[in-house]
Parts: C-alpha cells; sequence; structure tokens
C-alpha cells in the first residue's frame, strides 16, 4: 500500500467516524434527549454558567449568581417558581401603603442564619445600607435608588443646608429649573402599617437636593446649572449617611423600607439578590473574604460546603432554614460552565440534570432536539425590538413607522431563529400574569400598503408605488453579531417581499452602536436591541420611554405618553394599573417609535426526574420547590404546565 | 565556564519578563471595555464608584507604578472579577491542574512517538515506515478542536466510557480524554522529528564505526544512535512543555478543566488586570526557564556542544 493510499483509507474512515456521529439517530417527539437516569438520593446536579465572579450577594449582578444566591441567602420575598411573583419569604406577610410608597414586612420569628443566629429586621437595615454603600461600589446598587435617600447616599452625594436657618434646601426647588439630580415628588403617607416614628417623619419630608461631595465634581455640576450654583452658594455641605436611607427596623421583626416616589414595581424587585440578608458579624470580620468556604454564614435553603472555581461549587441543605422540613434536595452540585457544546454532552451523558437558559446551540435544536420531550421551550422576561429615528424624514411620520411594523411575518421568523418568539407587542406577551397586552402588529401587508400610500408614496391610481419610496435615503444598523445578522437579513428580505423595499443594513462594533443610537446619529432603524426585564411588571419596559436620554435611543419623547405612565403607576389597585398600563402600551404601539419583532425564549434542558422546577421567565429557581422524583411514574412526559400558580410537590 | 553560561542568560530573563509584562500592560490598556462593564450601561455614578475603589481614577503611571511593585514583589494582588482571591492563589491552584495533563500528554507523545519515529527509520520506506508516518501525518493535520469532540463522540456519548467533561482530579478517568487530545499532534511532530533525526544519524560515520566494532543492532540503536537522533526532539520539548504545562487553551475548553488556559482565556475576556499579567508573567518566566533548560540538556547530550 503506498502512502497516499493509506492517507486516503485513513480519511475516509474519519469523515466515516464524523458522519456517523452526526447522523445518528434524530431525536423524536416521544423521546428524552439522551441518557436518563436519576442520581441517587436528593442530589442535583446543575449547570448555572459562568463561574459566579462573587457569592457576596451585594455584589453579585448576573444570572449565574442569582441562581446560587437563591440557594444560599433569602430576602423578604422569595421568586414564585413559575410565575415570578413574590412569594413569603423572611417576612411572612407584609403591607403596601396606598400609593406604593411605602413598604413594611412582617419578619417571621423562626428565621436564622446558617449558625443558628436570629434574623432580625436589623439585619434587614444593615444588608440595604451595606449595598449601598459607595466604598462596596456595588454595580447593582441603583436597583435601590428608588428608596429614600439612597441615591445620595450611593453616589457620595452632599445634603445642602442653609446654616442660618437649618433648613435643607429641597429636591423641589432645583427640579423647577429643570436641571439638577433628585426628583421632585415627595412620598404621599398613607395609612401606617407600623407606629410612627421620628425616622418614619423624617422619611416623610420633601426630598432633600444633594449636590456630588467631590469638589471637582461638585464644581463641575453647578458650572453647568446657574441655577443650582445660585441655590448652593453660601450653604453648608451635609454628606448624606447610611443612616439617611429609608429603611427602618421598627422592632425586631418589623422591617419598613420608604420611596422617594410611588413605585408599584418595587415588589418586584426585593426578591433581587442584592436584597438578601447577610450575616453582619461575618462580613465585618472577614472583610472581602467573607464568602469562603469556612468563613461564610448564609441565610438561604442551603449552605456553602465545598467551591472549587471553574470545577464546582457544593451546597448542602441549611438545617437552620425556617422551612428546612420542606427543603427536599440535601445537596445541589453547581458546575460553572458556559460552553455549549461542552455542557450539552454532560446533559447527554447523563452527568447533569438541569442547565441554565439559552443553553441549547440553535443548531442541535434544528437538528431535532426542540422536539424533545425534556426541552424547556418558554417565552422569558425579554423583548427583541428595533428602534426607529423618528426625528428624520421618512420615518418621522408614524403612519410610515407602522407600515414598516405591519410588514414582518413574525412567526416565519420565530420558525427561522427557533431560539426565539414571535411577540408583535412591546411589552413580551405571556409572562406578566393579569397584564391586558394591548392589539399588536398583525401581519398585514394589505395595510401596510395602505398607510404607505396614505402617507403619499403612491402612483396615480392612488396605490402604493416602492418607487416614490427613498428606501436608500435610510438604513437598519446593527451591533455586530451572528444572531443580530440573521434578524437584520430575514426583517430585510421581508420587507422586499412585502413592499418592495430594500433597505440597506450595516453592521456597527456594540460601543460605537451604542452612541450612534443615543445620539440618534443613524438614520432609519437601529437593531439589535433588546431589553430584558428588571422585575416583573411592565414598567420594566414602558419606563425606557419615561425619559428622553438613557435607553430610548428613538427621539419620540412624550408628555402625555409620560403622564399615562405616572397616573397608572398612582393606581392602588394591580388589575386597574395594568389597563392603565396597556392602554398606555397601545398608545406607545400606535405612535411606532420601536418595532417588536420577538421575545427570547428559555431554551433549556431539564430531566424528566427534576420536579418542582419551572421553565419561568427569568430562568431562576427557588431550590426549595426543587426535588428529585425517583418514581419513573411520576416523570414529566413534556415541558411542566405553565399556565396555573401549582407547583409540584413530592407525596411522601 | 556552564555557570557563568547559566547566570548570564537567568540574568536576561528577569529584563525580558519585565518588557513582556509592560508590553501586555500597555495592550490591556488599548483594548475597549473594561473589566465592570456589562451589556447595560452602568449610571455614571456607580462607575465612578467602581473606578474609585480599583484605582482606575488616577494617572496612567501611578497605577503603571503600582503594577510593577507588585510583580518585582511578587504578589500580583487580587483578580478584579474574583474579588477574594489573590492572582497567585489562582496560580497555586490551576497550575497543578494544566501541569497533570500536560506532563502525561508530553510523556505519552515522548513514549508513543519516538517508539513510532525509531521504528520508521530503521524500517525506512516500508509500510510500517508509511504506516507511521500516515498517521502522523494525521495527528498533525486534524485540530485538537477537532478531534477533541470526535473523542467525546466515540467514547462518552455512544460508549458511555468516559466522562464527556470536567474534572475529577488526578488521577481520574476525566483525564483520559484531554490527555490523549492534546497529546495528539506532540506525538505526531516527536515521530516525524524522530525518524528525520534517527535518518540521519543512522548514516553517519560512528554508527559505522558501531557496527564495525561488532555491537549488536540493539545497543547500536538505543546506546549510540537515540542519543543523536533525538536531539531535535531535545530543542522542541523545552517551548512545547512550557506551553503544555501552561494549558491549552481550546482543550481546557472542550473539556471545562479548571487549568491555567480556561483562566487565561476568560481573564482577558473579562479585562481582568493582574490576572493577566500574573499568568503572562508565569507562563514567560517558563518558557525562558525551559529554553534554558534545553540549552543545558544540549551540553549534556551533544558531546559537540561547549559553553
Amino acid at each position: 500500500m503506498t502512502e497516499s493510499k493509506t492517507a486516503r483509507l485513513l480519511t475516509l474512515a474519519l469523515s466515516a467516524a464524523l458522519l456517523l456521529a452526526a447522523c445518528g439517530p434524530p431525536v423524536q417527539k416521544s423521546d428524552y434527549f439522551g441518557k436518563v437516569e436519576p442520581p441517587p438520593g436528593q442530589t442535583l446536579r446543575y449547570i448555572t454558567g459562568s463561574e459566579p465572579e462573587s457569592l457576596d450577594p451585594q455584589m453579585s449582578s448576573g444570572q449565574p449568581e442569582a441562581r446560587l444566591d437563591i440557594a444560599l441567602y433569602e430576602g423578604l420575598v422569595e421568586y414564585h417558581p413559575k410565575t415570578m411573583e413574590p412569594i413569603p419569604g423572611v417576612a411572612e406577610s407584609w403591607k403596601v401603603n396606598s400609593n406604593a410608597s411605602e413598604f413594611v414586612f412582617f419578619l417571621r420569628k423562626n428565621a436564622r442564619f446558617s449558625n443558628g443566629d436570629p434574623i432580625t429586621a436589623r439585619d434587614f437595615v444593615y444588608t440595604f445600607r451595606r449595598g449601598l454603600d459607595p466604598a462596596l461600589a456595588s454595580r447593582v446598587a441603583f436597583l435601590a435608588w428608588e428608596i429614600k435617600n439612597a441615591e445620595a447616599y450611593n453616589t457620595g452625594g452632599s445634603f445642602v443646608r442653609d446654616p442660618k436657618t437649618g433648613r435643607f434646601v429641597l429636591a423641589s426647588e432645583a427640579a423647577e429649573s429643570g436641571g439638577a439630580a433628585g426628583q421632585a415628588a415627595g412620598p404621599v403617607s398613607g395609612e401606617d402599617a407600623a407606629p410612627d416614628t421620628e425616622f418614619h417623619r423624617r422619611m416623610h419630608e420633601p426630598d432633600r437636593l444633594f449636590v456630588p461631595t467631590d469638589e471637582k465634581e461638585r464644581e463641575k455640576a453647578l458650572k453647568a446649572d446657574p441655577k443650582l450654583a445660585a441655590l448652593v452658594e453660601g450653604k453648608e455641605l451635609v454628606p448624606a449617611t447610611a443612616e439617611d436611607v429609608g429603611v427602618e427596623a421598627v422592632d425586631d421583626y418589623t422591617f419598613r423600607i420608604t420611596l422617594r416616589q410611588p413605585a408599584p414595581y418595587f415588589m418586584g424587585l426585593v426578591a433581587h439578590q442584592f436584597f438578601r440578608v447577610v450575616h453582619q458579624p461575618t462580613v465585618e470580620k472577614y472583610g472581602v473574604n467573607w464568602t469562603k468556604p469556612g468563613n461564610i454564614v448564609s441565610s438561604g435553603t442551603h449552605m456553602l460546603a465545598e467551591h472549587k472555581p471553574y470545577n464546582q461549587l457544593v451546597v448542602v441543605k441549611n438545617p437552620y432554614y425556617w422551612d428546612a422540613d420542606k427543603v427536599r434536595l440535601d445537596k445541589i452540585v453547581f458546575y460553572p460552565l458556559d460552553d455549549q457544546t461542552t455542557m450539552m454532552n454532560l446533559y447527554k451523558a447523563g452527568e447533569v440534570d438541569a442547565t441554565y437558559n439559552h443553553t441549547v446551540p440553535a443548531s442541535w435544536l434544528r437538528a431535532g432536539v426542540r422536539y424533545a420531550r425534556d426541552y424547556m421551550d418558554a417565552p422569558e422576561n425579554g423583548s427583541v425590538y428595533w428602534q426607529v429615528n423618528t426625528t428624520a424624514p421618512p420615518l418621522d411620520d408614524k403612519r410610515v413607522r407602522k407600515a414598516f411594523a405591519l410588514a414582518i411575518d413574525r412567526q416565519a421568523l420565530e420558525e427561522f431563529r427557533v431560539v426565539s418568539k414571535a411577540n408583535n407587542v412591546f411589552v413580551p406577551t405571556g409572562i406578566l400574569h393579569g397584564y391586558p397586552s394591548p392589539k399588536g402588529y398583525d401581519f398585514d401587508v394589505e395595510g401596510a400598503k395602505k398607510l404607505l400610500a396614505d402617507a403619499g408614496y403612491k402612483d396615480g391610481a392612488g396605490k402604493f408605488d416602492p418607487k416614490k419610496f427613498p428606501a436608500n435615503s435610510i438604513e437598519v444598523i446593527y451591533n455586530t453579531s451572528e444572531s443580530n445578522r440573521q434578524v437584520a437579513e430575514f426583517v430585510q428580505a421581508q420587507w422586499k417581499q412585502n413592499l418592495g423595499l430594500t433597505i440597506p443594513l450595516r453592521a456597527i462594533e456594540w460601543k460605537t452602536f451604542v452612541q450612534t443610537r443615543a445620539k440618534l446619529e443613524y438614520k432609519g432603524f437601529a437593531g439589535g436591541a433588546g431589553w430584558s426585564g428588571d422585575y416583573m411588571d411592565p414598567y420594566t419596559y414602558l419606563g425606557l420611554f419615561a425619559t428622553e436620554g438613557g435607553d430610548n435611543g428613538t427621539g419620540w419623547f412624550q408628555t402625555k405618553f409620560v403622564d399615562m405612565l405616572n397616573a397608572a403607576n398612582r393606581e392602588p389597585d394591580q388589575a386597574k394599573r395594568y389597563e392603565q398600563l396597556s392602554k398606555a402600551e397601545a398608545y406607545l404601539l400606535d405612535e411606532c417609535p420601536v418595532i417588536p419583532l420577538s421575545k427570547p425564549a428559555t431554551s433549556w434542558m431539564k430531566k424528566p426526574y427534576v420536579k418542582g422546577m419551572y421553565p419561568n421567565p427569568a430562568t431562576l429557581h427557588a431550590w426549595k420547590f426543587v426535588y428529585i422524583e425517583h418514581d419513573p411514574a411520576k416523570w414529566d412526559q413534556s415541558m411542566p404546565d405553565m399556565t396555573n400558580d401549582q407547583i409540584a410537590e413530592a407525596k411522601e | 565556564m556552564k555557570f557563568r553560561f547559566i547566570l548570564r542568560r537567568l540574568l536576561v530573563t528577569v529584563p525580558m519578563v519585565l518588557v513582556v509584562i509592560t508590553l501586555t500592560w500597555a495592550l490591556i490598556r488599548l483594548a475597549p471595555g473594561n473589566f465592570y462593564a456589562s451589556e447595560r450601561k452602568l449610571p455614571p455614578a456607580i462607575e465612578k464608584n467602581i473606578r474609585a475603589k480599583y484605582g482606575l481614577d488616577r494617572p496612567w503611571y501611578v497605577q503603571y507604578g503600582h503594577v510593577m511593585r507588585n510583580i518585582l514583589s511578587l504578589d500580583f494582588g487580587n483578580s478584579l472579577k474574583y474579588e477574594n482571591e489573590t492572582v497567585n492563589d489562582i496560580l497555586r491552584r490551576t497550575l497543578p491542574v494544566s501541569a497533570a495533563v500536560g506532563t502525561c500528554a508530553y510523556l505519552l507523545a515522548l513514549l508513543v512517538g519516538t517508539v513510532l519515529g525509531t521504528v520508521a527509520a530503521l524500517k525506512q520506506n516500508s509500510k510500517l515506515d508509511y504506516g507511521a508516518m500516515g498517521v502522523s501525518m494525521l495527528g498533525i493535520s486534524v485540530p485538537n478542536f477537532v478531534l477533541g469532540p470526535i473523542l467525546v463522540l466515540v467514547f462518552s456519548l455512544s460508549l458511555y466510557w468516559l466522562p464527556p467533561a470536567r474534572w475529577d482530579g488526578f488521577p481520574s478517568w476525566s483525564m483520559v480524554l484531554p490527555v490523549l487530545t492534546l497529546s495528539a499532534i506532540y506525538m505526531a511532530y516527536i515521530a516525524r522529528l524522530t525518524r528525520a533525526g534517527m535518518l540521519e544519524v543512522l548514516r553517519s560515520d560512528y554508527i559505522r564505526t558501531a557496527r564495525a566494532k561488532g555491537l549488536t543492532e540493539r545497543q547500536v540503536v538505543l546506546r549510540h544512535a537515540l542519543r543523536g537522533g533525538l536531539l531535535p526532539v531535545v530543542s522542541f520539548t523545552g517551548p512545547a512543555l512550557a506551553l503544555l504545562i501552561t494549558g491549552t487553551v481550546v482543550v481546557e475548553r472542550i473539556y471545562a478543566l479548571p487549568g491555567l488556559g480556561t483562566y487565561f482565556i476568560n481573564a482577558n475576556l473579562n479585562r481582568d488586570e493582574p490576572l493577566i499579567l500574573g499568568i503572562v508573567a508565569f507562563t514567560s518566566v517558563l518558557v525562558l526557564v525551559f529554553n534554558l533548560l534545553v540549552d543545558i540538556a544540549y551540553g549534556f547530550i551533544d558531546p559537540r556542544i561547549r559553553y
């Protein structure tokens, strides 16, 4: 045999092996993906994403950390495993005042840290103040800025006081000038759920003005705003301290939060890891090393047993947890992994029991994995949309914007993308219980053409004429990424087919893209944008258009819309509030500064024997409900039913 | 003589490492992004808190001085991303993983490679030679990101013999696939280097002399020919071993090993400056030291070389 023959034979053998492996039997609708063999006992092996940057709940911002923090720490409330709505945690109940600016939590008396110390309202005061400490420099501290004086303290601000009268300058005085930090609206005192205190009365004084304590920054701020400078002139500065923040231990088991303005959505934030309780003596004793095994004292259903970075993190049941009898999992082994193929291999080989969201590669899904019975394909708390620059023609005409929104077949996009679901409104449908979504953009080519004809792009017969439309004067920009490119090309093709308009595409590097969009330096559409909700409330989306700057990026800003949102947020009745927000969304859709396209799918895998774990909209799991079912008769036959609030429970 | 040579080389190592670190530091500064950036824009006040905490608001020369002071005292400080871990801790923990896999892979490659190479050279132009060289050609041409998944498909997902990824300590079954994947290309190189070296040596005069003395073929090959024939392998070993020990990014990623390579790639993606500098400094020292060792080894193996 010659050398070339040998080589040819080897190549052949290799390609045969590859082909064989690649074309294994396709996954059938009736199949689970890979090995289905529960591990002995109550141990869950879970892939949570990249190595956690920190186990300190006030420091970590990501989802991988959030899932670990849920095991290690408990907050006032916990996430409902299906709906993500707040359910009792350390607080067994709570009361919200009529305009949602004050929240009183009643803590259970048997809540304990993992060393047996009781958890009291003072621990929450410490936790909240710690998170806001500028020296801690938490990235997510802004989540708490709605709390009275929290922003002033966290950003190193100083209140401005008249040395003669001792009176503080109010935020409202500066706000009248249109500039300056701070909010004008002070909280309205409602019925008191807990005893009034001096601190409480102080929290209900109107918001104070604050300016940067740092001299250089203050000078800059004052220079930019002469009115502010005049207000500060001759006054003394009083730095905001932790004690100014609107959190109060009324007694050992009553914790009160006062906000600077009504924020009904705040309740949806309280389960975030940033607000989960930490053990003061441990944090103070070990400093930055307090979360290391051996040092850490935690408060959740489980406690840290082992942490080998980039390898595994093991938590075991916390015997002091107040509801320890209900906690089923003795042990959770977290594997920090973010390579999709590697984790799917581990899942298929039966070495892990579940993965986190967006873990199944699109090519595997197309190859059939999406039909597997253990594929978790539910909508997520996110919205993918394109922004429109509403300040330049021809898109300054809302009929034109709407025409483009109507001429996209979103079902076809869903089928093409596999990892996202059609969404024809701005706030994702089907994830916010009780929120009545307004009527969205149906796929309506005739309607689109009619709108364009109405806008003046018509021939002699009054029909829409693509040649009349200046398609070349606009373009679609998107930040460079494979999936953005796919979506952009798909929508481009849709517009070409349906309207006969070819809109050019242009990919831009992310950091430039963000700037171009913020400064409205694009003409046409800015694609690739998406928003994942910070909390379970329509306001996390609609609020994007409550400011002119920030992440708005469309140039569309109307006080009418902002007033609608504010009116809704003052409404104490949740159902009525949702109705009003829905009307605001309908108005937004009619104005059409954004073209909604889709919402992400959860897209993860879970073995059928893992029960009590659901494809909820944020893929955050309250571990106390999760367990391993060893009886095959009770295994999940498909994705768990998400249309009701029922949580699976193991029968002894 | 030899001592002075070693000393001189060691003295050169220090400034070279400092130059490498300075360049790396400058490159990190030039690269867009920073360790705290994420998809969503942070409020400026929060960013200010972070920059103050990590001293990023000070002038660049102060920061550079700080970095150099740290490095000269062999303390790289804390990682920026994993706040409660020092870079030294990370090096201490990850090096054994990478070193275990790398060393095993190299030993395997050395064993199989030299045997294949020697056999091929002795039976030049035979079926054995073509077979061995064909296999080694394949080893060189199939990249490890192709070989790895194939091995996983066969041994983990079809036969369920070996775990498809993750690290269970040393020694364990989890090492088998990474070691095989990693060693393939080195095996192939070594086989080809050995074959070429041996072919050259076998034709040289001193081998003819050895044969003329009446030594057995076994003695000729093992005692005389191999010593000269392996010289190319020795010079290849220095840098190769240094790179293997400090982890190979691709294999560690495919098999999710908690080694130096995994940390290195993530440190870069995270813009984790102290960690990047620590790993770069460590790797460059290792490469320089291994090259020095190779040069010294030459002196012992090759009687023609004098320092």
